[in-house]
């Protein structure tokens, strides 16, 4: 699934890193989100966009 | 670069699986002393010969307890992926070696290296799977 949370993520000028902790979750999760090629549970992605501040569907669009 | 940082529940693991696996080794050796020099018999020979199994039962039992206090769901999810790995290259290699020593190609092999068999190539697998994601 697309998403911009690498645009996001630049705009606060977070490294992956930073985004990992404050999610406390791996780098390595970052970049799979970030890469689109795992999609977060509800949970998660309810996190990310609490972090954000943003509704969902403005970090994550579904293709369909 | 950043440090790489443990997760608690794979501190939790590691100091639950040392532990495990010293003793494996601990009562492995007496085990097979005791057997061997003291010629035990009946309800004694079970024991002693049952024994080896219990830390390595707890080994797959602090595997299980890893992955289900495991937070972060990425790893969480890889980790399964590897599993299924392991257990898929286990049962083919097991069943394929059973055949071949039922027609005596291949010699007997025990059956406690299964779980061996089942950890290297879950471990083989892991970063296979982690690189599908990068």
């Amino acid at each position: 699934m697309k998403n911009r949370l690498k645009v996001l993520r630049a705009e606060r000028d977070w490294s992956q890193a930073d985004l990992a902790d404050r999610l406390e979750v791996s780098r390595q999760t970052v970049n799979a989100l970030e890469t689109g090629k795992y999609d977060p549970s509800l949970p998660l992605a309810f996190k990310l966009a609490r972090l954000f501040g943003l509704p969902i569907e403005t970090i994550f669009q579904d293709e369909a | 670069m950043a440090k790489k940082k443990m997760s608690p529940a794979m501190r939790r693991y590691l100091i639950r699986f040392f532990p495990a696996m010293t003793a494996y080794m601990g009562v492995l050796y007496a085990s097979l002393w005791w057997i061997r020099h003291q010629a035990p018999e009946g309800p004694l020979l079970w024991a002693l010969g049952i024994a080896p199994a219990l830390p390595v039962i707890a080994v797959i039992v602090i595997m299980g307890l890893y992955l289900a206090e495991e937070q972060d769901e990425f790893v969480r999810s890889t980790l399964v992926q590897a599993m299924l790995w392991g257990m898929g290259v286990t049962l083919a290699g097991c069943t394929a070696w059973g055949f071949l020593e039922n027609v005596e190609l291949l010699p007997h092999v025990p059956l406690y290296l299964v779980f061996p068999l089942f950890c290297c190539s879950m471990g083989l697998a892991q970063p296979l799977v982690r690189w599908r994601y990068r």
